[in-house]
C-alpha cells in the first residue's frame, strides 16, 4: 500500500489515427465528431470500403516501415450499397499481405441488429461489433476494449483474425486434441 | 491441422505513452463521453428537417420510377435505396424506431430484383405513405395500435405483388 495512491487518468488519443468508413454523410459526420470529443488526433473518412482500401494502399506505398500503418483502428459500417460492402473491406484487411494491414484493429458499426451479422463479422475477423444506435459509452466502450484486450491472432485454414474465444469453457468427455497446448507455434 | 497464435505488444497503448503502460483497464474521459452524446442529442434535435427532406427525395424518386422509362429503372432503384438507407440510419441513431423499420423494409424491397415494375411502384408507394404518416404525426415506437394499422398496410401491398 503506498501513501499516494495515483488516480488512474483517462486515455489520451491524441497519437491515435481513425479511419471511419461509412457511406451514410451523416454517420460519418456524427462519428468524426464524437471521436474529435473524444480526442483522437487524426481521423481519415472514407464513403466505401473501394475508397478505404485505396487509402489504405496509397498509406502503405508511401510509409517507410512495412510494419508500422497510419491507421490505428478502423471503424466502418457493414452495409454499404455503392463502392464495396464492409464485408468485402474486412475480407481484404485480413487478407492482405502485410501485418500492419491485416492486423488492424477493425470495429463494425451497423443497423444490422441480426445474430447474423455479428457471426458473419466475428468469422471475418472483426474485433468488435456496435449496433446502432450508437452512443457515446458504446463508441467509447468498443475503442478501449480494442486498446485493453488485444486478442492474439488465429491463423487456421479457414480463419484468420483475433481469437474468437472470449471464455475458457471446461471440456468435458474424452481427450480428442493430438496438438498440446505447449505445441502450438507463437509468433 | 495447423493452427499459428500471433500475439504480440499492445502497441496502442504504447502510442499513448509510459503513463499508461501499467494500466490494465482504462477509460475515455466522462467528460468526452458527455461531448459526444451532447453532439448526437444536437444532429437528432435537426433529424426531422432531414427525414422531410428525403423522404420529399423519395417521392421524387418514386415518381421518376412510375414515370421513367425502363433503362432508368437501375439507376432510380439505387437512389431509393440509399436514400432509405439514410432515413433508416438517422431513424435508428434518433429513436425513431418505426420510421427505421419502414425504411429499411423499403431498403430490403428495392434490392428485390425479381419484382415487376409495377409490384415496385405499389410497394414503394405503400412504404412511402406510410413513413409519411409517421414523419407527419411523430409515431416513434415500433409497436402500438397505429404502428401495427401502418404495418398491416404495408404488409397488404406485399402479400398482393409479391
Amino acid at each position: 500500500m503506498t501513501l499516494f495512491h495515483k488516480k488512474p487518468l483517462p486515455y489520451d488519443l491524441s497519437n491515435f489515427t481513425i479511419l471511419i468508413v461509412e457511406d451514410s454523410p451523416h454517420m460519418q459526420f456524427l462519428m468524426s465528431q464524437m471521436l474529435k470529443a473524444f480526442g483522437v488526433g487524426e481521423i481519415f473518412a472514407c464513403e466505401s470500403a473501394n475508397d478505404a482500401i485505396e487509402l489504405l494502399t496509397v498509406m502503405q506505398a508511401t510509409k517507410k516501415s512495412k510494419h508500422l500503418t497510419a491507421v490505428d483502428i478502423v471503424l466502418m459500417d457493414w452495409l454499404m450499397p455503392k463502392g464495396g460492402s464492409g464485408e468485402e473491406l474486412l475480407k481484404w484487411i485480413r487478407g492482405h499481405e502485410r501485418d500492419s494491414v491485416r492486423f488492424l484493429p477493425v470495429i463494425v458499426v451497423s443497423g444490422y441488429t441480426t445474430q447474423y451479422l455479428t457471426a458473419t463479422a466475428r468469422d471475418l475477423g472483426a474485433n468488435e461489433t456496435l449496433v446502432k444506435p450508437i452512443s457515446g459509452n458504446g463508441l467509447a466502450s468498443r475503442i478501449v476494449s480494442v486498446i485493453d484486450h488485444p486478442r492474439p491472432f488465429i491463423k487456421a485454414p479457414s480463419y484468420f483474425g483475433p481469437d474468437r474465444r472470449r471464455q475458457v469453457v471446461p471440456r468435458t468427455g474424452p481427450e480428442r486434441r493430438v496438438t498440446q497446448a505447449q505445441e502450438v507455434r507463437m509468433d | 491441422m495447423k493452427v499459428e497464435i500471433y500475439k504480440f505488444a499492445n502497441r496502442l497503448k504504447e502510442r499513448m505513452g509510459s503513463a499508461f503502460a501499467k494500466q490494465e483497464e482504462g477509460f475515455l474521459a466522462p467528460s468526452a463521453i458527455a461531448e459526444a452524446d451532447k453532439l448526437i442529442a444536437e444532429i437528432c434535435a435537426t433529424s426531422p428537417e432531414t427525414i422531410a427532406k428525403h423522404l420529399k427525395t423519395l417521392d421524387g424518386l418514386w415518381e421518376k420510377l412510375r414515370d421513367g422509362d425502363a433503362a432508368q429503372r437501375q439507376d432510380t432503384a439505387v437512389q431509393l435505396f440509399a436514400t432509405a438507407h439514410e432515413i433508416k440510419d438517422i431513424g435508428a441513431m434518433c429513436g425513431y424506431d418505426l420510421l427505421a423499420y419502414f425504411a429499411e423494409s423499403l431498403r430490403d424491397y428495392i434490392e428485390r430484383t425479381e419484382l415487376n415494375l409495377q409490384a415496385q411502384i405499389v410497394i414503394v408507394q405503400a412504404h412511402l405513405d406510410a413513413m409519411k404518416v409517421v414523419h407527419q404525426r411523430g409515431f416513434r415506437k415500433e409497436a402500438g395500435p397505429e404502428a401495427e394499422e401502418l404495418k398491416l398496410m404495408v404488409q397488404k401491398a406485399i402479400d398482393k405483388y409479391h
